[in-house]
């Protein structure tokens, strides 16, 4: 099998902008001259309703071509020509932002980074509908880096996570919430309004505008849409096999901005839920991509890791269970354990207000776990979860990553330890 | 210095003359909820301390803890919960009662039991309750749920006793049974 060439992955998205110099000596008002339906009709383009969702560049080509083929001569003023102010701030006025150059150096970025491509990935689609000028393109790269760098940390590091668990872990690691917060850590401010007057190091986006959710895999399954008309797949299955983004979740309805709708019934389902924190994490992400894009593989993992897997995620506070002391009995029936036994460690107060007792679930000799509580059963049941979380929450330590055989004189993978699956009760 | 407790005496005291009614007292509410949030006790278990029996045979702190390694195959040693103690006697901690274990299922209804417990709480649903056929055949109350079904008549007749029941009930004890399913739910959750 060849190997992944994840450098080489979307390097068509910009290829047309890598080089600055290049782009800012194209006259900008020939991409800026395009009739507003038309630019509308490229924003819908870029959306998810289409069912094999390839990159959303590779979509553009034909309007880029009809683009560059319009007519340039004469010599009318540029604000003539493109007929209103821009939708967001020239590129060369990035150069002279203090606010780019200020959020550039906090964030340590390489040199090979132009300020331009930052100034572009705090443009929103919602505030510039042109996929040369927004950060739909880049955000792309940058979510797919930074879920491919969270997942494989995760499985690596807990290998008998359950699917569920799995979800909402990569969720808290690289889904909006998470991101948001990213973002404002790295004192990012957002415009009142967007425009072409503000300044090039804000946040850009108009929530009142269609815009891109950017958290869906390459593609979502034709018989999502029927799925969810009949509000079928929910279940854990479901989600595993109709989730068309990596937190499990469907986004084929939720997240199709089909602002012709007229009935009132769907239009919370359709509108998107929290406009800042969707625009904040695209930035986020548009950063990954153009480190991914600009200083390469290892730059973007070195980034990801410090920025977002170093973030603490107590995986313990998410587990719900329904009944945890048969889970844990087929759990030790499954792995060929002797049955648990739940003992009395020691207990005070029993006949008081307040009595307390502490029990430890046995397989054999071994302690599984111990809990105390204010009765013998919830104390039973408080110390089966304990063991079911130190059963789900193993880890192996410091292990490697698949993608840590990337590197050119890198030792042949050695296959990980991960767990057969959760436990059936 | 000496005039601080006359005055509060005084302020305590105008205040019961000038309400009438009961005082809601800061030190009945407040510090008592504060006195029984209770921190997780340092010396506490953490959960990604994995068992030794939970470890995977390609882990290597399996290898290294060979004095667990040794009690878990020979089943000599003490257990170990009370590792301090001295005698085998004193290592071995109780465990609890029958009612508090997972039942361990015993597979021993034949078929031609099922058909007659089926008959019998057919005929009569009350006589042939769920606990009396459990006792009867010896297996679980959710095994004999399991092979039947009482009438429709029955389940009414049974649901409107339970209604009679819990419309006899306070709000004291409403509030109690309410109490004791959020309680659950959050032992469920872990956050209890």
């Amino acid at each position: 099998m060849t190997r992944l060439r994840l450098d080489r992955v979307a390097s068509q998205l910009l290829a047309a902008t890598t080089s600055p110099a290049a782009r800012l000596s194209r006259p900008s008002s020939i991409s800026r001259s395009i009739p507003q339906t038309c630019r509308h009709a490229s924003l819908f383009n870029t959306q998810p309703c289409q069912r094999r969702h390839q990159s959303t560049a590779a979509s553009q080509a034909p309007l880029e071509e009809e683009l560059v083929l319009e007519p340039q001569d004469g010599e009318p003023t540029p604000e003539a020509l493109r007929g209103g102010p821009l939708p967001s701030p020239h590129p060369s006025r990035a150069a002279s932002s203090a606010k780019l150059a200020a959020l550039h150096a906090r964030l340590s970025l390489s040199s090979k980074i132009p300020v331009e491509t930052l100034a572009r990935a705090l443009v929103d689609p919602s505030a510039d509908a042109h996929p040369k000028y927004n950060n739909a393109n880049l955000a792309y790269v940058g979510s797919t880096v930074l879920h491919y760098y969270a997942s494989e940390s995760l499985i690596a590091r807990y290998p008998r996570l359950p699917m569920s668990i799995l979800f909402t872990a990569m969720k808290g690691y690289a889904g909006n919430p998470a991101l948001h917060q990213v973002a404002r850590a790295w004192g990012v401010e957002s415009a009142a309004a967007p425009g072409e007057e503000v300044d090039p190091g804000l946040l850009q986006f108009d929530p009142m505008k269609p815009t891109v959710v950017m958290n869906k895999w390459g593609y979502v399954r034709a018989e999502t849409v029927e799925s969810q008309k009949f509000k079928s797949g929910k279940g854990l299955s479901g989600r595993v096999v109709y989730g068309s983004n990596p937190f499990g979740e469907s986004s084929a309805a939720k997240a199709l901005p089909n602002f012709e709708v007229d009935d009132g019934r769907n239009t919370k389902t359709m509108l998107l839920q929290n406009a800042p924190a969707n625009a904040h994490a695209n930035f986020v992400r548009a950063v990954i991509g153009a480190v991914h894009m600009h200083c390469g593989r290892d730059a973007s993992k070195n980034f990801v890791k410090s920025h977002f897997l170093s973030r603490t995620l107590d995986l313990s506070n998410l587990f719900e269970f329904e009944l945890p002391t048969r889970e844990l009995a087929r759990l030790c029936a499954r792995e060929n354990f002797e049955a648990p036994v739940a003992r009395l460690e020691s207990e005070t107060g029993r006949l008081s207000r307040t009595p307390v007792f502490v029990v430890g679930i046995y397989s054999g000799r071994d302690k599984l776990g111990e809990a105390p509580g204010p009765d013998l059963d919830s104390a039973r049941v408080a110390a089966s979860i304990n063991a079911l979380k130190a059963w789900y929450l193993y880890s192996p330590g410091q292990v490697g990553v698949p993608s840590d055989t990337f590197a050119e004189d890198a030792a042949p993978w050695k296959p990980a330890y991960v767990d057969i699956g959760e436990i059936i009760s | 210095m000496e005039a601080r407790p006359v005055l509060r005496q005084l302020t305590t005291l105008f205040n019961s003359c000038s309400r009438t009614g009961q005082t809601r007292l800061q030190s009945s509410t407040r510090r008592t909820k504060k006195a029984l949030k209770l921190p997780p006790h340092p010396a506490a278990p953490s959960v990604y301390h994995t068992p030794f029996k939970f470890l995977p045979p390609s882990d290597p702190r399996r290898q290294a803890q060979l004095s667990s390694l040794l009690r878990s195959s020979t089943g000599l040693a003490p257990t170990a919960a009370a590792t301090n103690s001295t005698t085998p006697a004193e290592r071995e901690v109780p465990a609890l009662g029958e009612k508090h274990q997972v039942p361990v299922p015993k597979f021993n209804v034949t078929r031609e039991q099922v058909a007659e417990m089926r008959a019998l709480r057919a005929a009569d649903p009350t006589k042939w309750s769920v606990v009396r056929l459990a006792e009867k055949f010896e297996c679980s109350k959710l095994f004999v749920m399991i092979c039947c079904k009482a009438s429709a008549e029955h389940q009414a007749r049974e649901r409107e006793r339970k209604e009679a029941i819990k419309a006899r009930w306070g709000p004291i004890r409403s509030q109690a049974r309410e109490d004791r399913k959020k309680r659950r739910t959050l032992l469920l959750r872990g956050e209890l």
